[in-house]
């Protein structure tokens, strides 16, 4: 080594050790932060909280990952607002509530990176939260759920909100500090959030941007988003573009007053301000597609609208009922209410061999109406009814009866009526409508009015001799309709069987 | 009342903050008044006065700090009594600008929704006030928004939280919801009195 060169080599080094012992010096103030946080000690009301509002509706939904991961995407940062937007923001109030900002002024750090660490530990601790409460319903989820894997993106959505929740708090209590800062911005911040998306309308609205928004908004967590076609990241890539700008660009704002560092904290802040307005454009130029989630075209990518490949579940009713494995939990309770209907037409010239589920077809209507219709080609398929027992609003009476007005009328008139031979145009027999009604098991929860559309159409009107006759007709068992049917089923088509005639 | 009554009550006023508390509580009312123009669905018609309500229960129980601590308290008999007159003064002013935020409004639960939620509101504040210190206060009427907004949900999403401890959730002439409320506003009210809010020697909480 000669004298030259000794200075040049060691210069490097003290570099490194410099960068090393401010990196460990970093780690150090991380930690004593962690420990001092007042986040640690809202972890209980956190977690009781979720499990208050948000996990015991998510385990009452059926074991589906679409529904549990959708709904866990709304509830998850509600319930962790209140504790991590107040730990937030009392910690970043910290200096000025105690008044010392000129005491910790003298120390070896600037006060930005003081305030980032303080902001990572509380944000550290809200994230654990989070991704505990996520493990917790996606474990049990798993061992639960008949079909498919966790859905990540509304798990990422959800953990890209918590450092934005932080943010926003922490700049609030170390803009503002006192006492009345830390509830006010905590109350500001549940109002923005829990009443931001009643602004929303349509699938342009730019409201979507919101980090509780799982998918449309008028469609939610249903059953048939994202069972037969992959989850559509599209919208959760523009809110996690939102709530990561949001941070980044009130983590800049936080180092603006710091003079060394105005320029970089500006250019910080310019740039989050960027990325949240650019999502919240994207989310402007969604649209619903057919498979019930919300499509960005710049985001869109279209190998993701192919189907998803799967071995269906069926039953062994005498007509066969498959569906999709992910409701094969429902498979009992589809073939018990249609039971006597699958008996009765099983065998029948013009009865399909099996009956098959088909994905549900969602089409935008004005404001936020969905409409929600299945393209299904004779009896051979059908929709699995939503709400499933279990969603918001749905019981196992209510599906029945759905199943009845929709499965059951659907196989009964396509049997009787001929399905695509019946001549177009022309009105049903009163023979014919009879034996619809009768074959058709309505639950009692049917009233007269949810079925008055159909009356002339493919039922008799009450009180009517064709309604008698269908009582008359559905006395007997399904095994004797059936037997009386396939004696008499071609003459009843041809319209050569009178009311008299029936059983 | 003496001018030296006056002055004490003057001095407390002013220690616990009361000027900016009185102008939050205003703010919170004006608020209201300014979202109640606003186009709400169902829920947000509903769930709207509750987080008002909530914001001025929350403004309620952090005055319920006292900057002095232990010193304080070693001053005179009159201590009790005085975080009792502010505690039931602020609530039955914060419940007034409420309620006259919302006249003429279609304001749901009306005022008799306004009274219990916010005295039990309170109450809950008041509680964590006395166990959890004045600054850290508003945990408590906070979550219980959280809880409070989740149970007016289930009216529309069975099955319903038919507890009368989450009062916000039942009907405003509800006699179960109002006793539940009008219990935790008394004990609230009585741990205040009697102990006050809680000090901290290290500080003033967690943090």
């Amino acid at each position: 080594m000669t004298a030259a060169s000794a200075p040049a080599a060691s210069r490097p080094a003290a570099a490194r050790r410099g960068a090393g012992s401010a990196v460990l010096g970093s780690g150090r103030l991380l930690r004593l932060e962690l420990r001092h946080n007042a986040m640690l000690w809202l972890l209980p009301v956190a977690f009781a909280l979720f499990w208050y509002n948000g996990y015991r509706e998510i385990m009452a939904l059926p074991p589906m990952w679409n529904l549990r991961a959708m709904t866990l995407q709304n509830r998850l940062l509600f319930d962790l607002m209140v504790p991590a937007v107040g730990a937030a923001a009392w910690m970043g109030s910290r200096e000025g509530r105690r008044s010392i900002t000129d005491l910790v002024a003298g120390t070896a750090r600037p006060r930005w990176s003081r305030q980032l660490a303080t902001w990572a530990a509380t944000t550290a601790w809200a994230e654990l939260a989070c991704l505990i409460c996520v493990a917790v319903v996606y474990l049990i989820t798993a061992r639960h759920a008949s079909w498919g894997g966790p859905l990540w993106w509304p798990v990422v959505v959800s953990a890209a909100g918590v450092p934005a929740l932080t943010a926003i708090g922490f700049a609030a209590g170390a803009w503002f500090p006192g006492r009345f800062v830390t509830p006010l911005v905590t109350v500001v911040v549940f109002f923005g959030l829990a009443f931001g998306t009643q602004a929303t309308s349509g699938d342009h609205s730019y409201w979507q941007i919101s980090p509780l928004t799982a998918g449309a908004f008028d469609i939610g967590a249903a059953p048939g988003v994202a069972t037969f076609y992959p989850y559509l990241p599209d919208l959760s890539i523009a809110q996690v573009m939102f709530t990561a700008g949001l941070t980044v660009a009130i983590l800049g704002a936080l180092g603006i007053p710091v003079a060394r560092m105005r320029w970089l904290a500006a250019v910080i802040t310019a740039a989050g301000l960027a990325a949240a307005g650019t999502a919240v454009a994207l989310a402007g130029t969604g649209r619903l597609d057919p498979h019930g989630m919300i499509a960005i075209p710049a985001l869109h990518d279209a190998a993701a609208g192919q189907p998803v490949r799967y071995t269906p579940a069926c039953g062994r009713s005498p007509i066969p009922i498959c569906v999709h494995p992910a409701y094969a939990g429902f498979l009992p309770a589809v073939t018990t209410a249609v039971g006597s209907e699958l008996t009765e037409f099983a065998g029948l010239p013009g009865a399909p061999a099996r009956i098959s589920q088909v994905a549900p077809v969602y089409q935008q209507e004005t404001g936020n109406g969905i409409n929600v219709s299945a393209h299904v080609s004779g009896a051979s398929e059908f929709i699995v009814p939503d709400p499933l027992p279990g969603q918001p609003g749905g019981t196992r009476t209510q599906f029945a009866a759905n199943l009845a007005e929709g499965l059951g009328l659907q196989l009964a008139s396509y049997v009787i009526l001929g399905g695509a031979d019946q001549s177009a145009g022309a009105a049903p027999s009163q023979a014919k409508l009879a034996v619809i009604a009768g074959s058709v098991r309505f639950p009692s929860s049917v009233e007269s009015r949810d079925l008055a559309p159909l009356y002339g159409q493919v039922l008799p009107e009450p009180g009517s001799p064709a309604s008698l006759a269908a009582k008359r007709f559905a006395a007997l068992s399904p095994a004797a309709r059936h037997a009386w049917l396939a004696g008499h089923l071609a003459a009843l088509r041809a319209g050569r069987v009178s009311l008299a005639q029936l059983p | 009342m003496t001018a030296v009554a006056v002055r004490l009550v003057r001095l407390h006023a002013t220690s616990r903050r009361l000027p900016a508390a009185l102008a939050l509580l205003a703010a919170c009312a004006a608020g209201l008044r300014g979202t109640l123009y606003g186009h709400w669905d169902d829920y947000g018609a509903l769930q709207l006065p509750l987080i008002f309500e909530a914001a001025c229960a929350a403004i309620i129980a952090v005055t319920a700090g006292s900057p002095f601590g232990e010193p304080e308290r070693a001053t005179g008999r009159w201590l009790p009594y005085l975080r009792l007159g502010t505690a039931v003064a602020l609530t039955g002013l914060a419940s007034g600008a409420l309620a006259a935020a919302g006249a003429g409004m279609p304001l749901a639960g009306g005022f008799a929704d306004i009274v219990r939620n916010v005295a039990g509101l309170t109450g809950i504040g008041l509680l964590c006030a006395t166990v959890l210190g004045g600054p850290l206060a508003w945990t408590g009427p906070l979550a219980y928004l959280v809880i409070g907004v989740y149970g007016l949900y289930t009216d529309w999403h069975p099955p319903a939280l038919s507890t009368p401890w989450i009062w916000p959730a039942r009907p405003p002439h509800d006699v179960g919801g109002a006793l539940c409320a009008a219990v935790v506003f008394a004990a609230g009210l009585a741990a205040i009195t009697l102990r006050g809010a809680r000090e901290h020697p290290g500080g003033d909480g967690p943090g």
